[in-house]
């Protein structure tokens, strides 16, 4: 099996649905289940969204691309802007134990990339930011 | 994605249905605002229609936890499906909040 899509989206956080129903459409068609099409729905939001919120300078338009391929083995998100460098994979690990007093509210969605794809890659590649989640077909959660 | 509030049993209830993402969020934000007055009272936050959070949803509860903490107010969540339930663990919010 060969699979590909793409989505050119906005720097807005309201494309956030739309992106949604992309990740849904290529779990859909690889055959994930709902409980992980759910786990990968929110990966992929909360990647997307960082670069959304951050890659651009305030008030400035820019783009984010997300290519989806398949094959038999894994599922692979692309993630690329134009933005400022920027590496999430750097972000230090968030506390899980910690009381809701001491519990800051950033570092979350980082958090949930990790625990949800097997592998995050991150590039910068010819003036791009460049990050690769991927998921084996094989391991529905 | 909508939100519903009500004064049940001298409970703050807020009814969340649909999808809490992030392009939801600043929305919902103002919605709960209600909420943060809640001296006196016990909140309820109803998630049985709620079919999806991401991390901009999860620092709305987390918000409203460390205003109505100090307060002396308990805050419940009532009706998580299991997805849900998955993602309150893998954030460690299944410690810090109250189940109903």
């Amino acid at each position: 099996m060969q699979y590909q899509r793409h989505i050119t989206l906005p720097n807005d956080v309201q494309a956030t649905t739309e992106l949604g129903m992309f990740v849904e459409e290529v779990c859909e068609n690889v055959g994930f289940d709902m409980g992980t099409t759910f786990k990968l729905n929110l990966a992929i939001e909360e990647a997307v969204v960082n670069v959304m919120s951050y890659a651009y300078p305030a008030g400035t338009k820019g783009d984010v691309d997300i290519d989806a391929e398949a094959n038999d083995e894994q599922l692979k998100f692309i993630i690329s802007d134009s933005g400022t460098p920027f590496d999430p994979t750097k972000q230090g690990e968030v506390d899980t134990t910690l009381s809701a007093e001491e519990r800051g509210i950033g570092g979350l969605g980082i958090h949930l990339i990790r625990q949800i794809m097997d592998t995050i890659n991150y590039e910068r590649v010819d003036g791009k930011n460049v990050l690769t989640l991927r998921k084996k077909l094989t391991k529905n959660l | 994605m909508k939100t519903t509030f009500k004064e049940e049993d001298n409970f703050f209830v807020m009814y969340f249905e649909g999808r809490l993402d992030t392009a939801a969020s600043a929305q919902t934000e103002e919605e709960m605002k209600p909420l943060y007055d809640c001296s006196g009272h016990d909140i309820i936050l109803d998630c049985t229609n709620l079919e999806y959070i991401s991390s901009s949803g999860l620092r709305l509860f987390l918000g409203l936890l460390k205003t109505a903490k100090p307060k002396g107010s308990h805050v419940y969540i009532r009706g998580i499906n299991e997805d849900l339930r998955q993602v309150f663990a893998m954030t460690g919010f299944i410690n810090l909040f109250e189940f109903k």
